[in-house]
């Protein structure tokens, strides 16, 4: 009987592990290709906190002072973020909502119109209610960090993340002038580790496609510009779902509730079942 | 009091069959006494049905179906409507939550011969209701008319033009337009909400009638008709209620567990249940760089893709739905369960499953030449399985069956 049991445990393990290697032999096909964030290889992580309100208060301010002139955030309303980010109506209106008509129960569509801005870009720039949803925080962290200085461009930079993107970049003052440079990088063995001369000196050779900052060139150091751009992808996540942080501490009670329900009629199935498997 | 309400329920009883049906198919109804896990999904998918017949209502009130305010709409119901979102993600992960409950209650036939005689009708029934939620499931994907909306409609329509002759008459007639439009949307909506909805409930009861006159299976493929009691109820049965709906109400709370799981913390569920791309409105200038269908139809997907010829794979794609309606006639074993059968059966079936993940899997990503080869072989595979059953399940060495459950 035993022995029956652990032959079927057999066929079942034995089938599940050439159903997984077959889906990874088929995975690793797939890291050949191109990733979502191009030519900066993969993109950061990003690990969103709804709960900081600093944080999404901040990046609300980035966003309405950097880039709502051009981006319009259409689905999303004024007075709901206001509310969301524990901004009080007064300070929010005052200080972040710059025309003076606007209502608190109105959409926030934007202040240029689309016909104009896609005379001035080639492309009019698209609303971003729900960029997070739809290219992922990740990408948005990597793309706002991305830029560098390429004069064959219409505004002089490019993007690693996106190659020839329509957008300048907005937050050149405060993150300063970013460079593609080369740089000295250790040969790696064929036995992962680094190659060696015979003086025991790291063989190096020059690769290319660095990012870096002219020192001094912008507002803020490198550290207090991701913060700002953390902050910024923050708030997007925020405006792409503004029911998030409410749903992830809702989703803790309904499962509660029924793992208690699973627990009761487990107990209830039992006793009838005694009924009957005496 | 209780007299009183004795005298009405008399009353009801005498012009309307309620204790009857009760007994019938509820409180006396006859069930194998020894099942396991894989009889819990045909439970299960009426719960998800339920689900998502009540989110769909509460959706319809708020949702529009013009082509200026469909995407928005939805956006609307995400934000403004009070909960909203419960009910939008509560529906997203039902029709996810539907295909994979169904697949497995499918998966469970296979595995125990839930279409041997006499229970032909009952798998009929149910690759009809398979066909009917893989149209409701298409016509709903197109309402949020996001990108994945509008291409992916856009592709499976267009498959309709393939078929000589009255092809391009067809997507015209299906469209309702020379392009998808706001026409193609608001019928489609009507479909989705009224027409499908009707017929698939009209089809699951009629599922459930079938299954009720045959009685339902177990996975020793006992049949329990044939030892009696006195009063003629088998004896390796129990009454329907209470122990089998307890059964199912376990069933129910671990599966429910699951679903919250998904719709509060995995909604998108990777990109898989709600595609990224369809959070962005359709736009018939752009064509996104990747459509993939969503999960449940990319086994379909990846053989229509393995075929080089659009007619074909629409011919190998179709066939691939309709194999399923002559399965009770393709197996020609002695026994109905996996338990008793040889091991032609045995190695077919793992061989089919696996096949089926890979293709489904197959069909999300981007074609390259090994995947393409892949495709191919998967899907011979699929159908050696069903062509060549008459064969194997003839010619291999069966155990006996016991006498009792």
């Amino acid at each position: 009987m035993i022995e029956k049991q652990l032959n079927i445990l057999n066929i079942k393990l034995s089938r599940f592990f050439v159903v997984l290697g077959l889906l990874i032999s088929i995975n690793s096909i797939d890291a050949a290709e191109g990733g979502p964030c191009k030519d900066y290889g993969e993109c950061d992580e990003f690990k969103y906190s709804l709960n900081d309100m600093a944080s999404l208060q901040r990046g609300a301010s980035t966003f309405l002072n950097y880039c709502y002139g051009c981006h319009s955030l259409q689905y999303s309303r004024w007075g709901r973020v206001s509310t969301d980010l524990q901004i009080p109506e007064e300070i929010f209106f005052d200080n972040l909502v710059f025309d003076k008509s606007i209502k608190p129960g109105d959409l926030m569509v934007g202040s240029m119109s689309k016909e104009q801005s896609a005379q001035w870009f080639g492309v009019a720039p698209p609303d971003l209610t729900l960029v997070s949803r739809v290219r992922g925080d990740d990408w948005i962290y990597s793309y706002l960090r991305a830029y560098y200085e390429d004069a064959s461009k219409q505004y002089g930079v490019n993007n690693l993340v996106y190659p020839g993107t329509a957008m300048p970049n907005v937050l050149m003052a405060l993150q300063g002038n970013q460079k593609l440079v080369c740089k000295d990088v250790p040969v790696i063995a064929k036995n992962g580790g680094e190659k060696r001369d015979n003086f025991g000196n790291t063989i190096t050779k020059e690769k290319c496609g660095y990012l870096k900052v002219d020192e001094g060139s912008g507002e803020l150091n490198k550290e207090e510009f991701d913060s700002l751009i953390y902050d910024l992808t923050n708030f997007l996540v925020y405006v792409g779902e503004p029911a998030k942080a409410q749903r992830e501490r809702m989703g803790w009670y309904v499962i509660f509730y029924f793992l208690i329900f699973t627990a009761l009629s487990a107990l209830l199935y039992r006793e009838y079942h005694k009924d009957y498997h005496k | 009091m209780s007299e009183m309400v004795g005298k009405l329920f008399g009353w009801v009883n005498s012009r309307l069959p309620v204790s009857n049906t009760f007994e019938r198919h509820l409180s006396k109804h006859p069930v194998p006494s020894k099942v396991n896990f894989w009889y819990l999904f045909g439970a299960l998918a009426s719960v998800v049905l339920i689900i998502q017949i009540v989110s769909g209502i509460w959706l319809i009130m708020p949702y529009s179906n013009t082509e200026e305010e469909a995407f928005a709409s939805i956006e609307y119901i995400m934000r403004d409507v009070d909960y909203g979102w419960v009910i939008r993600y509560m529906h997203t992960t039902g029709a996810s939550m539907f295909f994979a409950v169904v697949y497995l209650h499918m998966f469970r036939g296979l595995l125990y011969g839930s279409y041997q005689k006499p229970k032909e009708l009952v798998w009929i029934f149910g690759c009809t209701i398979y066909l009917a939620m893989m149209a409701e499931g298409f016509l709903g994907y197109v309402l949020p008319y996001g990108q994945m909306s509008y291409w992916g409609a856009q592709v499976i329509i267009s498959l309709f033009g393939a078929i000589p002759y009255i092809g391009e008459s067809l997507e015209l007639w299906i469209r309702g337009d020379y392009y998808i439009s706001g026409i193609t949307v608001s019928r489609f909506f009507a479909l989705h909400v009224v027409a499908l909805p009707l017929v698939l409930i009209a089809l699951v009861f009629l599922h459930l009638v079938a299954l009720h006159e045959v009685g339902a299976g177990n996975p020793e493929g006992v049949d329990i008709e044939e030892h009696l009691d006195d009063d003629g109820v088998p004896l390796d049965s129990v009454p329907f209620f209470p122990y089998k709906v307890l059964n199912a109400l376990v069933g129910i709370g671990v599966f429910m567990t699951v679903f919250a799981i998904i719709m509060f913390f995995f909604p998108e569920g990777g990109g898989y249940f709600i595609e990224m791309a369809n959070f962005e409105e359709a736009n018939p200038l752009v064509t996104p760089e990747h459509i993939a269908p969503v999960w449940y139809y990319s086994p379909y997907y990846a053989m229509l893709r393995a075929v080089p010829d659009k007619l074909g794979g629409l011919i190998v794609m179709g066939s691939a739905v309709a194999i399923l309606f002559v399965v009770p006639w393709l197996d020609k074993s002695k026994v109905a369960s996996i338990r008793y059968k040889g091991i032609y059966s045995k190695v077919a079936l793992a061989l089919f499953g696996i096949s089926f993940i890979t293709l489904g899997y197959l069909g999300t990503v981007s074609v390259t030449e090994v995947r393409k080869t892949m495709s191919v072989i998967c899907t011979v595979i699929y159908f050696a399985f069903f062509l060549l059953m008459p064969i194997y399940t003839k010619y291999e060495k069966t155990l006996e069956v016991p006498k009792r459950l």
